[in-house]
């Protein structure tokens, strides 16, 4: 049976190939995937190792916030006095403190160093060699106030060199420095791509804001002495709200936030895999459903002269294993390669990585092999199942039986689409996003299992305009896309999951970017908005941007818009400070109980009504909540607010903000009303009137509304990206199917040629019957996308997606996508199918 | 009347008019040792109005005869004409053509599309080449081939000699120059064997068709006007007005 096997495979080598490479694509995805994710984990945990090596010990302010840990934690500063007191315990050897805050150079054409999301660092440069991880490559350390050190990798990439001056943006005023030495780390040239400015102690604790106080003080122990014994001496002498930690903890709590970040994006790559060969699944499915029935004769010889029913399960299965194991294997070398490929995909959507050697582990060899045969042997299951029930009598009644509509896969298929229906409203209403996932695919295999019960009738309607203008071909063609409906629905299923998420998610982003455009529009009245380079994230220098920005003329009020975390109620929320001043011409602010002005005076806090609907609060109430740097408080709550995209859920007013953190606390945005109304001669004049912080994105209210928007399509863009992937498979699919199904018509095409058909008019009949396929596939899909996108965004009605937004002309734009990519998906088999021998054709017997 | 001529040459009377006529025929496969001739060297001519019978032990190359003389096949080295017209000089688009416009085919098996109904099977030439169909001639065929009441059937709903008789319509749908019957009875029961016969020739004697039908069922062969004896690629006889056991007699002489 092996060796009839192997024969068998061997003498389909094209059908094979490309059902395998429905196998391929899905598994290098998948094992491309892996490997990204591991190179990152491994450069990221070397890189935090190499940074801490050195440091044997951390002293640093405990966590916040209770439920916070890490290096994601809130940590307060602590008195400079301490420093003396570490030194003296014995066991310690050196012992330096440090700060560290925000810090962006300029480069020299005057636009700030963009660093693509990876951090731009501020930090102190240890006096002691020994503690530090930076090595001098070039120069000498910061000795005075006015210099800096650099790292390689920036100074190398814009040009600056010892000596020369450089402007760097703070918390403060931007200012200039002397860069009196480059370092690496250790070998590196950079952090991932994070930019370092070291300075030494005293000017960073004056640029941070941090006079008398440290961040964090790093120990090096005596040689010989017991690092744990140091530890406890230590602990014992701090005051409470301080912890001493070895490096080690502190390098694997940076790696497991890396992590953690890395995980989900991880995660994301993985469902996209996942859909991909959820998708290839079908195009398997079908490719063997097709082949056993054209084996059927073979099969039933087989089992005449003698083969069991048990020995013709296997042979398919043997073959689907194969076939999934070459795959998986050609997939997981293909991986590798994209593995690089990927990374360029996401940094060419913005998304920065840093370069690492590539990590190859065990885990992706495993998950690629399994999950690629996995997916092929189970798709297999059925068919085989199906060549299972071949009596030996077909052999010589040659009938290949087509498969009558079965009752039971009906009900099945009734049932699979009512439980993922179910399922995905029980996952929106509880906002589990698994279960809508699982949902979701249950609705998908369900209707596939659905789709031949209209594949007729939807396939004589979707063909009817093609069988008139293109004569007996397209009449032929839509009669061939009738003639089996469940290849014609297996075939346009995995097309339809391809359309039905590019409509999900188009129905989605647009509702998404409607919704932001009118929230903006409800939330935001100010004619301009300056903000960091990246939206909602603190960038500093807007600080000192306000003052600056004032002093514009035409500009007749500047509201600064801060933000900070506290706690309450057991999780750390966000808070956002406006001032009292003109408000009401800057910021729409809809209140529906108490007032808003004296609460922001009066050091009261505001709730969106969402929050307070949600948590039981009302006007008078007061809670307990909690700061990092002045503790646990109560506050009043003053008033009720209609929820604001701006503002968040919890809203005080500037002088509260101040008293509860720290002064050299950046602004989110700040938002100016003039006089003039946003006008270009308005936008010069702020725009230079702001030169000085190159990076803050000055925008009016329509542009600020445009780049919400854009953001949304850049990530539909990247969605779409991930999704193509999954419609080529799809596309393999139809391909596949139609080469099997012009093979198993051949005679049929000898016999049309014979009586005269052209060429052409082949070509045109196969072209006709994959448009109706793909039309097919599209319509159901993007019906069932449409749907699926209305469910998801009302579902997130409480998240702020107040409106519901159907694309029409994007859907048609798929609906036409699909039925030229059917089109295109059928140049080869219609080329096949025309250039066959007439002569071969009719002579088949 | 049934004496059998050795035939050297296909010097025929000139006065008689020739509906298609093949010189020095010659179909190789492969090529060295493995070469195999189908036909040698045939020299024949089909007359107009006239139903000529190919017959031939297995392998004898009638069938390669007629794919090569309906431009199916290309011959290695010789002539094929269909009327005047050398069908050798033609491409691909103009043999589409000439099938579709001048030939009628009648295969063994697998004549009609599945997907298409009886009346669909019998108008494709003509829908294929965008023209109109003569509803008069249409009806009149269909009436003679008693399957008028079959026309909305598709092929899987009729017996096997309604199949062929519609294959046969479709063939004489465009009233070619000529039909080339490839063993069109081999699948059918005698009954439908004789009227499928009779009808063939009452074709050739009342609409003035011309017919070439490849077959080695005497009996089928001694519907013809002629039959013409190939033996390993050759033309080896020829018999006029045949019947039934002369043509088995000289099939037999054949090695049958």
């Amino acid at each position: 049976m092996w060796k009839i096997t192997l024969k068998g495979m061997l003498s389909h080598k094209l059908r094979l190939a490309l059902t395998g490479l429905a196998v391929v694509l899905g598994v290098t995805f998948v094992s491309g995937t892996l490997v990204l994710t591991d190179t990152l984990h491994s450069t990221f945990s070397s890189l935090f190792n190499r940074v801490f090596e050195n440091i044997d010990l951390q002293v640093r302010g405990v966590a916040a916030f209770s439920n916070q840990s890490g290096a994601m934690a809130v940590r307060e500063p602590f008195s400079e006095s301490l420093l003396a007191k570490i030194k003296s315990v014995p066991g310690v050897e050196v012992a330096e403190g440090s700060v560290g805050g925000y810090a962006q150079y300029v480069a020299k054409d005057g636009k700030a160093v963009a660093t693509g999301g990876a951090p731009t660092i501020g930090m102190t440069y240890g006096q002691d060699q020994r503690l530090s991880s930076l090595t001098l490559v070039a120069g000498t350390g910061p000795k005075s106030s006015d210099q800096v050190v650099i790292d390689h990798g920036t100074a190398k990439k814009f040009g600056f060199n010892v000596g020369e001056r450089v402007k760097i943006l703070l918390p403060g005023a931007p200012q200039y420095f002397t860069i009196s030495g480059i370092v690496r780390f250790g070998t590196a040239d950079n952090l991932a791509g994070a930019t370092i400015a070291a300075f030494n102690l005293p000017t960073a604790q004056r640029l941070f804001d941090k006079v008398g106080q440290l961040d964090t003080v790093d120990i090096l122990t005596s040689p010989g002495v017991n690092k744990t014994e140091v530890l406890r001496a230590v602990q014992h002498v701090l005051p409470r709200g301080l912890e001493v930690v070895t490096g080690q903890t502190v390098a694997d709590e940076n790696t497991s936030l890396m992590n953690q970040l890395l995980g989900f994006l991880s995660t994301a790559l993985q469902v996209f895999a996942f859909i991909a060969l959820f998708v290839g699944a079908f195009t398997i499915f079908n490719t063997f459903s097709i082949i056993v029935g054209q084996r059927t004769r073979e099969l039933a010889l087989l089992r005449i002269i003698g083969a069991s029913r048990r020995q013709v399960f296997q042979s398919v299965l043997l073959e689907a294993f194969l076939l999934g194991l070459v795959a998986s294997l050609i997939g997981l070398g293909l991986g590798v390669l994209t593995a690089m490929g990927l990374d360029s995909l996401l940094r060419s959507f913005g998304i920065s990585l840093p370069q690492g050697a590539l990590v190859f582990s065990m885990r992706t060899v495993l998950a690629a092999l399994g999950v690629g045969i996995g997916v092929t042997v189970i798709s297999a299951i059925s068919p085989a199942r199906h060549a299972l029930r071949i009596p030996p009598i077909m052999a010589l009644s040659g009938v290949s039986g087509t498969t009558s509509r079965s009752p039971r896969r009906l009900l099945v298929g009734a049932v699979v689409t009512l439980g993922g229906g179910l399922i995905l409203v029980l996952g929106l209403v509880k906002g589990t996003i698994s279960l809508v996932g699982l949902g979701a695919f249950a609705i998908f295999i369900g209707v596939g299992m659905l789709a031949p019960l209209v594949a007729r009738p939807m396939a004589s309607v979707l063909g009817r305009p093609l069988a008139m203008l293109l004569g007996v071909a397209g009449t032929l063609g839509r009669e061939n896309s009738m003639r089996s409906p469940r290849r014609t629905a297996q075939t346009a299923s995995a097309l339809m999951i391809g359309l039905a998420l590019v409509s999900t998610f188009s129905v989605f982003g647009a509702s998404i970017a409607q919704s932001a455009t009118g929230s903006i529009k409800d939330a935001i009245a100010a004619d301009y908005i300056v903000s960091g380079s990246m939206t909602g994230a603190p960038m500093s220098g807007i600080s000192s941007a306000a003052p600056a920005a004032a002093r514009i003329p035409g500009v007749s009020t500047v509201t600064r818009v801060d933000s900070g975390v506290f706690e309450f109620q057991q999780s750390v929320v966000s808070l956002t400070a406006i001032s009292r001043q003109s408000l009401s011409r800057t910021i729409v602010l809809r209140i529906e109980a108490g007032n808003a002005l004296s609460t922001l005076s009066g050091g009261g806090m505001l709730i969106s009504s969402t929050t307070a609907n949600a948590k039981h609060l009302k006007v008078g109430d007061a809670i307990h909540v909690r700061f990092a740097k002045t503790g646990p408080t109560t506050v009043r709550v003053g008033a009720i607010f209609k929820p604001n995209a701006l503002l968040g859920s919890y809203v005080v007013g500037d002088g509260f903000f101040q008293s509860h953190f720290a002064s050299s606390t950046q602004p989110v945005v700040l938002l100016l009303q003039t006089s003039s109304g946003a006008t270009a001669a308005m936008t010069r004049s702020i725009k230079s009137g702001l030169s000085e912080f190159t990076n803050l994105k000055i925008q009016t209210r329509d542009e600020f509304i445009q780049t919400q928007q854009a953001q949304v399509n850049q990530l539909l863009g990247l969605i779409y990206a991930l999704l193509a992937l999954a419609i080529l498979i799809a596309l393999i699919g139809i391909i596949n199917t139609l080469l099997l199904s012009v093979f198993e018509r051949t005679r049929e095409i000898g016999l049309l040629r014979a009586v005269g058909m052209r060429r052409r008019q082949v070509r045109t009949m196969i072209r006709a019957e994959a448009v109706i396929l793909s039309l097919f596939g599209g319509v159901i899909g993007i019906v069932l996308g449409t749907g699926l996108g209305i469910a998801l965004s009302s579902s997130l009605r409480q998240q702020g997606i107040t409106d519901i937004v159907v694309p029409y002309s994007s859907l048609v734009v798929f609906l036409v996508l699909a039925a030229l990519l059917g089109l295109g998906a059928a140049s080869w088999p219609a080329r096949r199918a025309a250039r066959l021998n007439i002569l071969d054709a009719i002579s088949v017997e | 009347m049934s004496a059998t001529t050795p035939i050297v040459s296909s010097a025929r009377d000139a006065s008689v008019a020739s509906v298609a006529h093949a010189i020095d025929l010659v179909k190789t496969y492969g090529s060295g040792i493995t070469e195999v001739r189908a036909l040698n060297g045939i020299t024949v001519d089909f007359e107009k109005e006239k139903f000529v019978a190919v017959m031939g032990p297995s392998g004898s190359g009638k069938s390669t005869l007629m794919h090569c003389m309906a431009g199916l096949d290309v011959v290695t080295s010789g002539h094929t004409f269909i009327g005047d017209l050398e069908i050798g000089a033609l491409g691909e688009s103009e043999l589409t053509q000439l099938r579709r416009d001048r030939i009628g085919f009648i295969f063994q098996s697998f004549n009609l599309v599945p997907t298409l109904t009886a009346l669909e099977n019998i108008v494709l030439p003509i829908s294929l080449a965008g023209g109109k169909v003569d509803q008069e001639w249409l009806s009149f065929l269909v009436d003679q081939l008693g399957i008028t009441d079959r026309l909305s059937h598709h092929p899987s709903e009729m017996s096997g000699g309604q199949q062929q008789r519609t294959a046969c319509a479709r063939a004489m749908i465009r009233r070619p120059e000529l039909i080339f019957a490839d063993e069109p009875t081999g699948n059918l029961d005698s009954n439908s064997s004789g009227e499928m016969l009779k009808f063939l020739r009452r074709s050739v004697d009342e609409f003035h068709q011309s017919i070439v039908m490849v077959t080695h069922d005497a009996r089928a062969a001694a519907h013809a006007d002629r039959v013409v004896f190939l033996a390993d690629g050759q033309l080896v006889g020829e018999m006029l007005s045949p019947s039934a056991d002369a043509v088995l007699e000289q099939m037999k002489l054949l090695g049958h």
